[in-house]
């Protein structure tokens, strides 16, 4: 699904080592606006570390990342990361908790409360505004981030596997929540899984890497209408695709 | 983490051993201290003098001014003015500063030297000094009060904020936090429990440390109302002194607990 418009994110030759340890090897791909890419890969393969990169928490050893056209940097762009822990704040409630990083983009006052009584009606968490995150399970934590996320209208939306501790049935709940934000906000995610199955259900595209030295190995477009159903024969079919397309490593 | 107190029954019990046990120390104080002029097996009353005495003095001494020139009353509010103020400003003082130190490199580079040296002299040691500085009243035991609670306070600080979880930190920086903005609402409020965790511990080192420069150099106060025992070989007034000092420092240990309860109740989650 590309996009007339030529804007999005470029990564041109993405490397990453640390001493003699090359983790990222010349990774190259390119989002357009508003789309939902997925990255699959083993554990291990340095998503985390690329991940880094794209977020500015890292510079990378050589390779170039720009968002539209110009080189990413978290203090020029908007862009948020959903990290593998829960990371909610636990001396600031719910409410506060989500409007975390929309303060430190110091936006007004009026627009922050605008968007926090929207994003926290999509993801069911109104009624729980004024709770501590040690009330609180560790899924709705999670819930809380990607809100928090989603909240800034980032440029580049980065997620790390956040959905990895959970059952199926809540992960189920949980995808569909973040299509639902993704589809009504019109944001740009890149979302970072090994779960194969999730990958097809959410992603607009696959990308898939191989273990270290991490490269691109394979490409596909998922041009299934959402909600997607897990046992339709195309979904399942390009499940296999992409499964066959990791074993034979 | 308050644990749940545990049913009626035992509570009472465990209350009526710890008034038993006060009691029953109280009786033995009394019985071991022989009475005037008699000189047989117990402590003779020039070394201790017995519980009848001492609380009899204590309400004595609340209106009384004699032999030490002032009421009880007058030396405990001299000694708590002291304590306070030089507690306060090392709280004023010692906080931001481990705070900033914790956070920021060239504040730790310039200070930290410096602090680690100072550190290990004894509060009393500045005495000399003081009274050369300041004379004996109240500015030069300030002083030294606050020499001894600024270190806890710094020290405290400054872990609190080296120990702040990273991911919060790196989470923070994705939504292109400056370094004041990371310190200020990430750092700090990481470093909250054990900030307070300071106020009692600077609490106890400054009340300690007011009764020992009182007793080196003073003209009011606990510390001076034991010297002043001392002096007069009245083991009774000595001993006056020092339950006052305890039950003082209790009470202030008592009201902060309660302080901390209240604020950190959002905290401690």
């Amino acid at each position: 699904m590309s996009q007339q418009n030529p804007q999005g994110v470029a990564v041109a030759n993405l490397t990453k080592s640390f001493a003699e340890l090359t983790v990222l090897d010349n990774i190259s791909f390119s989002i357009a606006r508003g789309e939902l890419l997925a990255f699959v890969g083993p554990t291990g393969c340095g998503k985390t570390t690329f991940l880094n990169c794209l977020a500015g928490l890292t510079p990378p050893t050589s390779g170039s990342i720009l968002i539209d056209g110009v080189p990413a940097d978290p203090t020029r762009h908007n862009l948020a990361y959903v990290f593998q822990e829960p990371t909610a704040l636990p001396w600031l409630t719910v409410r506060e908790n989500i409007a975390y990083g929309m303060r430190i983009k110091r936006l007004g006052a009026r627009v922050i409360r605008e968007r926090l009584d929207t994003i926290m009606a999509l993801v069911g968490l109104a009624d729980m505004g004024d709770l501590y995150p040690n009330q609180i399970s560790a899924s709705m934590m999670q819930r809380v981030a990607v809100a928090r996320a989603f909240a800034v209208e980032p440029d580049l939306l980065l997620m790390d596997e956040p959905y990895g501790q959970m059952d199926i049935k809540l992960r189920f709940y949980l995808e569909d929540e973040l299509v639902r934000l993704w589809d009504t906000l019109k944001s740009t995610v890149l979302f970072v899984t090994h779960n194969i199955e999730e990958a097809v259900y959410i992603a607009d595209r696959i990308i898939i890497l191989t273990p270290k030295p991490t490269t691109v190995r394979s490409e596909i477009v998922v041009d299934l209408p959402r909600p997607r159903d897990v046992m339709a024969p195309e979904f399942l079919a390009i499940r296999r695709e992409v499964t066959e397309l990791i074993r034979w490593w | 983490m308050r644990t749940a107190p545990p049913p009626g029954r035992n509570r009472m019990r465990l209350r009526l051993l710890s008034v038993g046990s006060l009691l029953a120390f109280v009786l033995l104080w009394q019985l071991c201290v022989a009475p005037e002029g008699v000189s047989d097996w117990r402590i003779p009353r020039i070394m201790l003098s017995p519980p009848s005495e001492v609380a009899a003095l204590f309400v004595d001494k609340l209106t009384n001014p004699k032999p030490d020139g002032e009421t009880l009353v007058v030396h405990a509010w001299v000694s708590m003015q002291e304590a306070f103020l030089g507690y306060l400003l090392a709280l004023l003082v010692g906080i931001p500063l481990g705070l900033a130190m914790g956070w920021f490199r060239t504040v730790r580079g310039l200070l930290r030297p410096i602090f680690e040296m100072i550190r290990p002299i004894p509060p009393v040691a500045w005495i000399p000094l003081t009274v050369f500085w300041f004379g004996i009243g109240l500015g030069g035991k300030v002083f030294i009060i606050w020499m001894s609670g600024v270190v806890p306070c710094v020290i405290n600080a400054y872990i609190g904020v080296r120990m702040a979880n990273p991911t919060y930190i790196n989470m923070s920086r994705t939504y292109g936090a400056t370094d004041w903005q990371v310190f200020t609402r990430a750092c700090i409020p990481s470093a909250l429990p054990m900030v307070f965790g300071a106020l009692q511990i600077a609490l106890v080192y400054c009340w300690i440390t007011l009764v020992a420069a009182e007793l080196l150099a003073s003209d009011k106060g606990i510390g001076y109302l034991i010297t002043t025992g001392r002096f007069l070989g009245r083991t009774d007034l000595v001993l006056v002194g020092m339950v006052s000092v305890g039950l003082t420092g209790a009470l202030i240990s008592l009201i902060i607990d309660r302080i901390e309860a209240r604020l950190l109740a959002g905290l401690r989650r």
